[in-house]
């Protein structure tokens, strides 16, 4: 492997990356409001992107209407799954919505097993014919630049969203202190919501963006990215959306040159070792300021 | 007959991988690593007996110890995380056990066809159970007889000094400290009982079904394994068994005739089970009943 190729799959890499980015960002925003995991998370964003999926085969739609109708299911569902795994479970046992959430995940799969038979489906992409080429020898596929961009553009919606909106200081209130932020007069039980609406969306334009790099959607890419949203989330530290964003372009970088270096079947052993790596060195993530280990 | 011996087979070898999710359960933390000892307890055990001809109880324990260790490996630095950091570590150990196997080839002639693990296609004729003769009924009673081991073993565990100590790091690990419990010595050695359980569910699970790779062994079967003492409550080991009777006996097998539907049915279950009965089948409080109903009945047979 020479010098070009390794440029080349990292470049690659890091454009498929920032579909990680967001599903980490989705992880990490639910735990840092509710100290919740929510298992069902990636399996949201793929029904999105299959929702969408679902109104192109009745009505024939441009690629852009498509994404947007996924980021819409994606939140519709992300409310579902408050509805059906936390509202009305105690949230004094943790283990009770970590299964709900697991059962939701099943369920999510096989209803999209049951609708499309299992077979998997194709998926618009943009620009996909769109090839840039810098000088003779990298080139930058123009369905991942512009899926690159539009996660930077979705992720600076949500941080503007969170630190300039009063939705987002509540939001920050109540992962910073529930009972404080209650005592000022915010509905916990609202500002939960939301945030599964709010991750909902942004799964849904995760699933978008992974159906269209990929060109396929399929019911076997939902634990893939349920572990890779997890990793990322780790090793971005919980409850940091600037790590999730940070780690998610390093776990696509990383897993990309490995593919190019070893194989499809190795690369996410390494993937594996990365994380223990991290969990071993710096347990609270990439930005971690102190030692908190949770 | 065969058919309810099978399933039997199946009950019995996921009761043994829901116990040992059960005893780490029980000190409060959450592994998805459960379905990576059981395939390190399948592989090592297949190996064992086909490869260099062990009899299959020497090498079900060996194969149990060796899980047993590496959980104990395992144990010390991923247990210094807890919560969500716990659920991560354990998935990527489980999966990298998962693509070990898949990576791993050790292949030796026996007569002219060759027997071994072999990568992606997995471990093919494990067949200790039909060269010696075993019938489905030898091979479900002998399942059900370490099950009825493991299960004895944990009730009595449960109600030694030695489950008082879990129980307490699982319900407040601040508490348990400051009355002298070594956190890290309770959570990896339940951790490692835990592998060692899990080596021996594999080991069987391995010799039934006669075929064995990777996929078996996914975040499904280790999701599984955790689902199980959840949904049937942490309270006694009865409820483990329970919910495999649940959702192998009744969501998988009973409910074959909705075809499709039954997959749809079940996430859908799990999650109103969840919401109706947040702490198991078997909680507290149905645990208290049935403790107050059979010493009344003994009662009033001393009388």
């Amino acid at each position: 492997m020479d010098f070009f190729d390794f440029i080349q799959s990292i470049t690659d890499g890091v454009l498929f990356g920032t579909t990680y980015a967001l599903i980490g960002i989705g992880f990490t925003m639910i735990f840092g409001v509710m100290h919740k995991i929510n298992l069902a998370y990636a399996a949201t964003s793929i029904a999105g992107a299959y929702v969408s999926w679902a109104v192109g085969t009745l009505v024939p739609l441009p690629a852009i209407v498509t994404f947007l109708i996924a980021v819409l299911g994606g939140g519709a569902i992300g409310y579902l799954v408050y509805l059906c795994c936390f509202k009305f479970v105690p949230l004094s046992s943790p283990l009770a919505t970590l299964l709900s959430t697991v059962g939701m995940l099943i369920l999510i799969d096989e209803i999209v097993v049951h609708e499309t038979d299992g077979m998997p489906q194709p998926y618009p992409a943009l620009f996909d014919d769109v090839y840039f080429e810098i000088g003779e020898l990298y080139g930058v596929r123009g369905d991942l630049l512009f899926i690159f961009f539009l996660s930077l553009v979705a992720t600076t919606v949500l941080l503007f969203m969170l630190y300039r909106t009063k939705l987002g200081m509540a939001t920050r209130a109540v992962a910073q202190q529930p009972v404080a932020a209650e005592l000022c007069g915010i509905s916990i039980e609202r500002t939960n919501a939301s945030t599964f609406v709010i991750t909902g969306l942004l799964g849904g334009l995760a699933g978008a963006m992974i159906g269209a790099s990929v060109g396929l959607l399929s019911p076997l890419l939902t634990l893939p990215v349920t572990v890779k949203g997890l990793i990322v989330t780790v090793i971005g530290g919980l409850g940091s959306i600037p790590g999730a964003i940070i780690a998610g372009l390093l776990v696509g970088a990383f897993e990309n040159f490995f593919q190019a270096l070893r194989g499809v079947t190795e690369r996410d052993l390494y993937v594996m070792l990365l994380l223990f790596v991290f969990l071993t060195f710096r347990p609270g993530g990439i930005f971690s300021r102190s030692v908190g280990r949770d | 007959m065969d058919f309810y011996f099978g399933l039997l087979q199946i009950i019995g070898v996921h009761t043994i991988l829901g116990l040992s999710a059960y005893i780490v359960l029980l000190t409060g933390q959450v592994t998805i690593a459960q379905a990576g000892f059981f395939a390190i307890g399948a592989y090592i055990a297949g190996m064992l007996t086909v490869l260099a001809g062990w009899h299959l109880v020497p090498a079900m324990l060996v194969a149990a110890l060796v899980a047993g260790f590496v959980a104990c490996l395992v144990g010390f630095p991923a247990l210094r995380v807890k919560g969500l950091m716990l659920v991560v570590a354990t998935t990527a150990f489980g999966e990298a056990v998962r693509l070990f196997w898949f990576n791993f080839d050790y292949q030796i002639a026996k007569g002219d066809v060759q027997v071994g693990p072999l990568g992606g296609e997995g471990f093919k004729q494990i067949r200790f159970f039909p060269e010696n003769g075993w019938t489905t009924g030898d091979v479900a009673l002998f399942i059900w007889f370490w099950v009825a081991v493991i299960m004895a073993g944990l009730w009595w565990m449960d109600r030694s000094r030695a489950g008082a100590v879990l129980r307490a790091v699982g319900e407040d690990e601040l508490a348990a400290q400051s009355v002298g419990i070594n956190l890290t010595a309770a959570k990896v050695s339940a951790f490692a009982v835990g592998g060692f359980i899990a080596g021996i569910g594999g080991a069987i699970y391995a010799h039934y079904t006669t075929h064995i790779e990777h996929a078996n062994f996914g975040v499904i079967l280790a999701t599984f394994a955790i689902a199980y003492p959840i949904l049937g409550g942490l309270s006694s080991v009865l409820g483990t068994l329970l919910a495999v009777i649940f959702i192998q006996g009744f969501l998988v097998e009973g409910l074959r005739f909705l075809g499709d539907w039954r997959n749809l049915l079940f996430g859908a279950l799990i999650v109103l089970a969840m919401n109706v009965r947040p702490r198991g089948l078997i909680d507290e409080r149905v645990l208290n009943t049935l403790r107050r109903t059979f010493s009344i009945g003994q009662g009033g047979g001393n009388a």
